[in-house]
């Protein structure tokens, strides 16, 4: 997760990542956030993260996210 | 994999030509807030662009870009055996531009003539068109006709296209010769499966007659269904995805590295997208042409626009080996090397000539020959 959560502070430093648990629903990341993150995942964790996996419910916390990273790496 | 190598076919020259009216990406700020305008900016790079007039289409531009081209080379229209127009903007729904063109520009009956319907990779792609019939055939020269008029589908008020788009026509000559040396690559790509990434969805014989009122649509922005629809996050995932990947590819294939080529001219989607491609593939990003801040995003002339406005007044008379990318609806890419002599890239010229005697304003004109 520390990885996960360097890489989200490098996008977005003003974000607490570790306590915000509605970063869409909240508005907090907005469409060109979400894209730059999918492209950190792709270089830092070669994970490509296609439109099929661009369910908001994906992004609104870091847990999720690295849900999504540790399912598609096992797909 | 659809790769193409070409031996004894080389690249002649190139032009591309603008209107004239430019319009200022600030200027958008009354309508859309000074703070969205700002931060557009800041991702696409685009700082202004221009923009033709109502009758003014891309056949134009690139008629001008032709003219200019055969001028320069001091070929004679009698020379060339087949014109392409690859593009998204024809002047009509039909005949084909390419017949207009090869009629305004006195191309001889022997030509062979045809439009190919294709945006952003259309440089790439039609590259590969007339690479194969010049190959196959005794065509000698070809000029392949590239560009748009995107923004004319735009809905002025979609905040995600209206600022985006520039316009322009390009010309790209292409000629047999003598010399192994002269070889062409291309390697092409398409996934259907993202058509509605980028679409006008009406307008076409599956719904000629779609209704033009516009609707606000999911992501806050009004569109008809005549509008053009840009799914930009689907977009974005595409190009930072497969793009790279198809460049490295390329390399793989053609056994070259980044360093292999004096210039890169990719097609300008946006800024952003552009850095992101240059950052996973390790191309220096000096190498790359930039024109989004002054001339937009101009979707399939923008490859050789890039081109024009570094070398077009380069007389050093060099010979530079480029890489082209070209990517978008479709969705389809591809990749194309090729040298080319700086001395025939020609500069960007400024054009608001209209087609006068294509322009119907009453059926009854088309029963007056000239």
């Amino acid at each position: 997760m520390e990885k996960l959560l360097e890489l989200l502070q490098s996008v977005r430093p003003d974000i607490d990542f570790e306590n915000e648990k509605s970063l869409i629903d909240d508005g907090i990341l907005d469409s060109f956030d979400i894209v730059s993150i999918i492209s950190e995942i792709d270089d830092v964790f070669d994970v490509q993260i296609r439109i099929a996996e661009l369910d908001p419910d994906n992004f609104n916390s870091i847990e999720s996210i690295q849900a999504l990273i540790d399912s598609l790496k096992k797909a | 994999m659809a790769f193409f190598g070409f031996n004894n076919i080389k690249v002649g020259g190139i032009a591309c030509a603008v209107p004239s009216n430019k319009v200022s990406t600030d200027s958008y700020k009354p309508i859309f807030g000074e703070e969205e305008v700002e931060k557009f900016i800041k991702m696409t790079g685009v700082k202004s662009s221009h923009r033709t007039s109502e009758h003014q289409t891309c056949s134009d531009l690139g008629y001008r870009a032709a003219k200019e081209l055969l001028d320069r080379k001091g070929i004679s229209a009698e020379e060339i055996g087949a014109l392409i127009f690859a593009s998204h903007s024809p002047d009509y729904r039909r005949p084909a531009t390419a017949f207009v063109l090869q009629y305004r520009l006195g191309l001889p009956k022997d030509a062979v003539c045809y439009d190919v319907s294709l945006g952003c990779s259309s440089l790439v792609v039609g590259m590969q068109t007339v690479g194969s019939i010049i190959a196959t055939s005794d065509v000698k020269k070809a000029l392949l006709f590239v560009g748009d008029t995107a923004g004319k589908s735009v809905c002025k008020e979609d905040r995600s296209s209206a600022m985006l788009f520039g316009e322009a026509g390009a010309v790209m000559l292409l000629e047999k010769t003598e010399s192994e040396a002269d070889e062409i690559k291309v390697l092409i790509k398409s996934d259907g499966s993202g058509f509605k990434y980028m679409i006008i969805p009406g307008g076409g014989y599956r719904n000629l007659n779609a209704s033009d009122e516009p609707v606000m649509c999911e992501d806050g922005n009004p569109r008809s269904l005549m509008n053009s629809f840009i799914r930009g996050t689907s977009v974005f995932t595409f190009t930072i995805f497969d793009v790279p990947r198809i460049i490295k590819e390329f390399w793989a294939k053609t056994e070259t590295t980044p360093e292999s080529y004096d210039c890169f001219a990719f097609h300008q989607a946006n800024l952003y997208i552009l850095q992101q491609i240059a950052k996973k593939t390790k191309i220096d990003f000096g190498k790359m042409p930039i024109t989004l801040d002054r001339y937009g995003n101009t979707s399939g002339a923008s490859a050789i626009g890039s081109l024009c406005d570094r070398y077009g007044d380069d007389n050093s008379n060099s010979i530079i080996r480029v890489m082209a990318c070209g990517f978008g609806i479709g969705v389809s890419y591809g990749v194309a090397s090729f040298d080319i002599k700086t001395s025939d890239i020609l500069p960007i010229f400024e054009d608001d000539e209209i087609f006068d005697e294509g322009l119907f304003t009453n059926p009854n004109q088309l029963y007056i020959d000239k």
